[in-house]
C-alpha cells in the first residue's frame, strides 16, 4: 500500500510521515491521490493550496488507520495456552471469599493461614479471582506457603506456572493425602522432573518402601546439584531407621553445607546412632552435678575449641551474634545435640528439677539455650514442660533460632496438654508477652475454660489502671483462638468488655476488632458446612 | 489562560495549584467563574473571576496581577472540572454585581439583568465562538509551520507545544488546548513518534475545518466538534434532555489520577438497550468519595435514566431519575466478538473521528505473544491487550485459558481489559 512518494502519486500515511518529518519546506509533497479508503476523499484535496491539502491528506489517511486496525497475529491461529484442567474439588462460596479476601487485605498472616487451613480440612480450593493475591501473600509470609499451596486446586497450580515465585509456592510439599495421586510406575518424574516433582515422588516412593528410596536417591546421588540433595535428603524423615544410617553418615562429608546439616538433623533423630553416641560423649562431658557452695549446681566445663569431629557432625564455630562468647556457644551446641532424656538418666533427677537448678560461671542462659533446642527438635513434651515453667531468662542479642520460645516450647506439648499448659502458664505469669506467645501456639479452638480466663484477664485489665497495655496483647490469639460456636458468644462478651471500657482507651477499638474477627471466622466456617 | 500570568514562576505556581486539593465551593455562571482555596491563613481565598473583562479579584494578599489562585481557578475550569452553576455564589454575586454596576456607569449602558439576560447570553456565546475561531486559525497557521519546517526540527520535545496550548486556553478551547499540552514530550515516547505527532495534528487540523463550517454541520456532529473544542455543556441542559431508562450495569470502573484533577470513570452498560454510558467524577483529592457515584465498582447495577451528553455517538451521560437503589446483578449478556468490535470502533469513528476510546464487552481468550499478551476470539482474531497498570495475571486466573466475558476499552493501540466475570462474580483487574 506504500505510494511512491512522487509528484502525482499515490501516497500512504508513511510517506506523509517521512515528508512531515523533513518539513515540506524541504521536501514538497503534492498530493494528489490517497491510499486505501481514504482514497475516495481525495477530491476534496486542494491543489491550490499544498499545505492544507497535505494535512487534509494526513487527516483522511489517519482516521482510515484508526478505524480499520488488522487484527494481528492471525496467521497459524492464536498460540492458545493449554488450558487448566479440571476442578476436582469444589470451590470455597462466594461468602467464603468474601471474608478470605477481606482478611488478605487486612493482612493478617496467621489468621489467614488459620481460614486456608480450615477450608482445606472441608476439601474445597480457593476460587479463581483470590488467586493471585493469595499467591503473593505466600511470597511474602513463609508461614502461608503450606495453607496457600493447599488450596490452589488445579486452576491455582496451573497460573503458578507462570510466575517462578509462585511455582515455588506451589512446590511446598503438599500434604500426603494430596499426594496419592503420584504413579510410581511412571519413572519419568523421577529422571526428568522438577525439584519438587521428584521430591513428591521419592516420598511417595518412601512411604511405600523405605529401603527402595534410599537405594535411589544413593544410586545417582553424585549426579545430584547441591541444592537437589540438601531437598532430596529430607524425604528420608519419614520411616527414618537404622537402616538410614551408613548413607546419613557419609552425606556428613558432602561438599554442601545445607546437605550436611540436613545429614547431622537426621541422624540426631536416629535413637542409637553412632552420631548421637558422639554427640552425648561430647555433651555430658560440659555439664557435671556437684555443690560448689551450700546447694547442689551444674558445675559447667567450657568446651575447648570445635574440633575437626565435631565440625562434621554439625557443629558450628561461628557464634551467632556478638552477645554470645565462642566458647559458650560450644557450649549450648554440644548440650543441644544430646537427646534430653540422657540428662535426666545420667544425673537421676527430673526434667523441673534440672531445671530449677543454679548454673556456675553465669552459664545458665547457654545450658537452657541447648535444653530448648533440643526440646523442640526432639520434640520432648516433658523437657518442653518442664523449661516453659523456668525462669524466663534474658535473651538479649540471641537470634530466635539459637532460643526457642515459649511457643516453640508449647507447641511441643501434646494438643491438650498445650491447652491446660496455657491456662496455668497465664495464671502462673500473668498476661505478658510470654504468656501471649503461648497462646499463640496452642491451637485453637480454645476450651471454654481457657477462653474465660482470658476474658477474666481483659476484664480485670478495663478496670485497673496501667494494665490495659499489658492485656491488650491477649487480643491477638484471642481473636483468632476464641471458640466461634459452643457454651458462649465470644464476639458478643468482647464487645460487652469495650461497652464497659472507656472509648478513647487503646483497648476500646482492639477489643471491637477481635469481636469483628470472630464473626467474621463463624461467618467463615458456617459456610464451609 | 498561562499566559495571562504576570511572569513564568506565576504560570508554575498556577499549574500546581490547579490541581491542589484546597479549592472547593468552585462553580461557573455565564462568564463568571468563583471558588475557594484553602491558603496559609485561617480563612480560604475567596477567588472570583470575570471572564467578560477579563477581571479578576481573590483576598489573598499577593501583590500580582492576576494572582496565582485567579490563574489557577481559570486553569480547574478551563479542564472542565467547575460545575455550571444557575446561580452565583454570594462572594462572586457581590463582586461582579459592584465591579459591573461600575463598568455600567463607565460606559453609560444600561444594567445587564433581568428579560434582556437572553439575549445576553446568546451574545456572549456569539462572543465565545468569535474568540475560539480566533485562536483556532492561530492553531491552523502554527500546525502548517510545523509540517512546513518539519517535525524533527521541533522534535516533538516537552513543551515544544506548551504556548500554541497556553494561547488556546486564552482562547477558550480549552479541550484543544488539553490535546496540544499531550503532545509534550511525544518525541521521547517510543518509536514511531512522528507518525503519532502528525496524526495528532492531522487531526487537530480537522477539528478546526469542522469548526469553520460548525452552523452548517448536522447537529450531532457539530455538538461532537464543540465537546472536542471544549465548549462545556451545562449540567441542567443535559438533564433537560431526553432520559434512557434501563437497568445499567457497571462493567468498568478506570482512575485517571494523572490528569490535572483526577477522574474516575464509571463505563455502564443498559442491560435492554445494550447500549454503553459513561459517568466521569471529578475530585482533586483522588478519593472520589464525595460523589454519591463515586462508589460504584463492577458488577453493580443501576435502575435509572441515563441522560447523554449532545452529540452521535453519545457516551458521556449524568444519572437523571433513580428509581432503586443500585444492587448486585449478574454477568451482562450479548459479549460480542473482536470482528463485532472493530466493525462497532469503525462505526462510532465514522460520527466523532477524534475519538479517543470505546467501551467493549467481548468474550474470547488471552494468549501469550511476542512482547506482551493478546485476546482471541473464537474464530482466532487477535487483538494486543493493554496491560500497563493491569493485573493481566488475575485476568489469566480467572481465563484458566477458556474463554471469558471481558470488559474494557478499545483504542487503536489495542484493548484495555478493565473487568472479567467469574461466573456472575465481576472481577476487577
Amino acid at each position: 500500500m506504500r505510494g511512491t512518494g512522487e509528484v502525482g502519486g499515490t501516497a500512504g500515511y508513511q510517506d506523509l510521515v517521512t515528508a512531515a518529518t523533513v518539513g515540506l519546506d524541504r521536501r514538497p509533497l503534492p498530493v494528489e491521490a490517497l491510499a486505501g479508503p481514504a482514497g475516495e476523499h481525495a477530491g476534496v484535496l486542494d491543489p491550490g493550496d499544498p499545505v492544507a491539502a497535505f494535512l487534509d491528506a494526513a487527516a483522511l489517511l489517519f482516521s482510515a488507520r484508526r478505524a480499520g486496525p488488522v487484527p494481528a497475529g492471525a496467521e497459524g491461529g492464536p498460540a492458545w495456552l493449554t488450558p487448566a484442567p479440571p476442578e476436582t474439588i469444589p470451590e470455597l462460596p462466594p461468602r467464603a471469599s468474601a471474608v478470605l479476601g477481606y482478611v488478605l487485605r487486612g493482612g493478617d498472616a496467621d489468621l489467614l493461614a488459620d481460614l486456608l487451613t480450615a477450608a482445606a480440612g472441608a476439601g474445597l480450593r480457593a476460587a479463581p479471582p483470590m488467586l493471585p493475591g493469595l499467591l503473593d501473600a505466600a511470597i511474602r509470609h513463609k508461614a502461608l506457603r503450606g495453607p496457600v499451596a493447599a488450596i490452589l486446586g488445579a486452576r491455582g497450580r496451573w497460573l503458578a506456572a507462570f510466575h517462578p515465585d509462585w511455582q515455588r509456592v506451589a512446590d511446598v510439599a503438599a500434604p500426603t493425602t494430596a499426594r496419592s495421586g503420584i504413579d510410581l510406575a511412571d519413572e519419568s518424574v523421577w529422571e526428568t522432573g522438577r525439584r519438587a516433582e521428584r521430591r513428591d515422588w521419592l516420598a511417595a516412593l518412601r512411604a511405600s518402601d523405605p529401603a527402595a528410596a534410599r537405594e535411589r536417591l544413593a544410586t545417582g546421588w553424585a549426579r545430584e546439584t547441591g541444592d537437589d540433595r540438601a531437598e532430596l535428603l529430607r524425604v528420608l524423615a519419614a520411616g527414618l531407621s537404622d537402616a538410614d544410617e551408613p548413607f546419613l553418615e557419609s552425606a556428613l562429608d558432602d561438599r554442601k553445607q545445607s546437605v550436611r546439616v540436613a545429614a547431622a538433623r537426621l541422624l540426631g533423630t536416629l535413637g542409637d546412632s553412632g552420631f548421637t553416641r558422639r554427640a552425648v560423649a561430647r555433651g555430658t562431658a560440659t555439664l557435671a552435678l556437684g555443690q560448689p557452695g551450700t546447694r547442689p549446681a551444674l558445675v559447667v566445663s567450657l568446651p575447648q575449641s570445635c574440633d575437626a569431629a565435631a565440625a562434621r557432625d554439625g557443629i558450628s564455630p561461628a557464634r551467632p551474634s556478638q552477645a554470645v562468647g565462642t566458647r559458650s556457644w560450644l557450649l549450648t551446641q554440644f548440650i543441644a545435640a544430646v537427646p534430653p532424656t540422657e540428662w535426666t538418666a545420667r544425673l537421676g533427677l527430673s526434667p523441673a528439677e534440672l531445671v530449677r537448678l543454679p548454673v556456675t560461671g553465669g552459664f545458665r542462659a547457654d545450658v537452657h539455650a541447648g535444653w530448648r533446642l533440643a526440646a523442640v527438635a526432639r520434640r520432648d513434651a516433658a523437657w518442653a514442660a518442664a523449661l516453659l515453667t523456668a525462669r524466663y531468662d534474658a535473651v538479649e542479642g540471641r537470634p530466635p533460632e539459637t532460643w526457642p520460645g515459649p511457643a516453640e516450647l508449647a507447641a511441643v506439648l501434646p494438643p491438650a496438654g498445650q491447652l491446660e499448659h496455657a491456662e496455668r502458664f497465664l495464671a502462673d505469669h500473668g498476661p505478658g508477652p510470654a504468656a501471649v506467645a503461648v497462646l499463640a501456639a496452642v491451637p485453637g479452638p480454645w476450651t471454654d475454660s481457657l477462653s474465660d480466663v482470658v476474658l477474666e484477664h481483659l476484664a480485670r485489665g478495663i478496670i485497673q489502671t496501667g494494665r490495659p497495655r499489658r492485656v491488650s496483647g491477649l487480643l491477638t490469639p484471642a481473636a483468632r483462638k476464641l471458640p466461634v460456636a459452643g457454651r458462649r458468644d465470644y464476639a458478643a462478651a468482647l464487645r460487652a468488655l469495650a461497652q464497659e471500657s472507656s472509648p478513647d482507651s487503646e483497648l476500646y477499638p482492639r477489643l471491637r476488632r477481635a469481636a469483628d474477627t470472630i464473626d467474621r471466622r463463624r461467618l467463615f466456617l458456617q459456610e464451609l458446612t | 489562560m498561562l499566559a495571562l500570568a504576570p511572569d513564568p514562576a506565576s504560570q508554575q505556581a498556577a499549574a500546581r495549584l490547579a490541581g491542589s486539593p484546597g479549592w472547593s465551593q468552585t462553580g461557573a455562571a455565564g462568564d463568571v467563574v468563583w471558588g475557594l482555596c484553602a491558603g496559609s491563613g485561617q480563612h480560604p481565598y475567596q477567588t472570583v473571576t470575570d471572564l467578560s473583562g477579563p477581571a479578576y479579584t481573590c483576598s489573598c494578599p499577593s501583590r500580582k496581577f492576576p494572582c496565582k489562585h485567579a490563574l489557577a481557578l481559570l486553569l480547574r475550569w478551563a479542564e472542565g472540572t467547575v460545575p455550571e452553576e444557575t446561580a452565583r455564589a454570594d462572594f462572586a454575586e457581590s463582586w461582579v454585581t459592584a465591579r459591573r454596576a461600575r463598568a455600567a456607569v463607565a460606559a453609560q449602558a444600561p444594567d445587564r439583568t433581568g428579560p434582556k439576560d437572553q439575549k445576553a447570553a446568546a451574545r456572549r456565546a456569539e462572543q465565545r465562538e468569535t474568540r475560539v475561531a480566533a485562536g483556532l486559525a492561530e492553531l491552523e497557521t502554527w500546525l502548517r509551520d510545523q509540517v512546513r519546517a518539519g517535525l524533527s526540527s521541533t522534535g516533538g520535545g516537552y513543551g515544544h507545544a506548551e504556548r500554541v496550548a497556553a494561547r488556546m486556553v486564552d482562547a477558550q478551547a480549552p479541550g484543544v488546548a488539553a490535546v496540544l499540552r499531550g503532545l509534550g514530550g511525544i518525541g521521547s515516547s517510543g518509536e514511531g513518534w512522528p507518525e503519532r505527532l502528525l496524526g495528532a495534528y492531522a487531526q487537530l487540523h480537522l477539528l478546526i475545518r469542522a469548526h469553520d463550517q460548525l452552523d452548517s454541520l448536522p447537529p450531532d456532529l457539530a455538538a461532537v466538534v464543540r465537546s472536542h473544542v471544549g465548549y462545556t455543556v451545562a449540567r441542567q441542559e443535559v438533564l433537560a434532555g431526553p432520559g434512557v431508562a434501563d437497568r445499567w450495569l457497571v462493567i468498568g470502573v478506570r482512575d485517571m489520577l494523572d490528569a490535572t484533577v483526577p477522574v474516575r470513570r464509571i463505563l455502564l452498560r443498559g442491560r435492554d438497550t445494550g447500549r454503553f454510558g459513561l459517568l466521569l467524577i471529578f475530585d482533586p483529592r483522588g478519593s472520589f468519595a464525595q460523589d454519591p457515584d463515586g462508589w460504584l465498582v463492577p458488577g453493580i447495577e443501576l435502575d435509572v435514566d441515563l441522560h447523554f451528553y449532545p452529540g452521535q455517538p453519545g457516551l458521556r451521560a449524568l444519572v437523571g431519575e433513580r428509581r432503586h437503589e443500585p444492587v448486585p446483578a449478574p454477568a451482562p449478556d450479548g459479549a460480542g466478538d473482536i470482528a463485532g468490535l472493530l466493525a462497532d470502533w469503525a462505526g462510532v469513528l465514522a460520527g466523532d473521528p477524534w475519538l479517543g476510546s470505546w467501551p467493549v464487552l467481548v468474550a474470547g481468550t488471552p494468549v501469550p505473544a511476542e512482547g506482551g499478551w493478546r485476546f482471541a476470539d473464537r474464530s482466532g482474531l487477535l487483538v494486543p491487550l493493554v496491560t500497563a497498570g493491569i493485573d493481566y495475571m488475575l485476568l489469566l486466573a480467572v481465563s484458566g485459558g477458556a474463554p471469558v466475558t471481558l470488559a474494557g476499552e478499545w483504542s487503536p493501540e489495542g484493548l484495555r481489559p478493565l473487568t472479567a466475570w467469574h461466573g456472575h462474580q465481576a472481577v476487577r483487574l
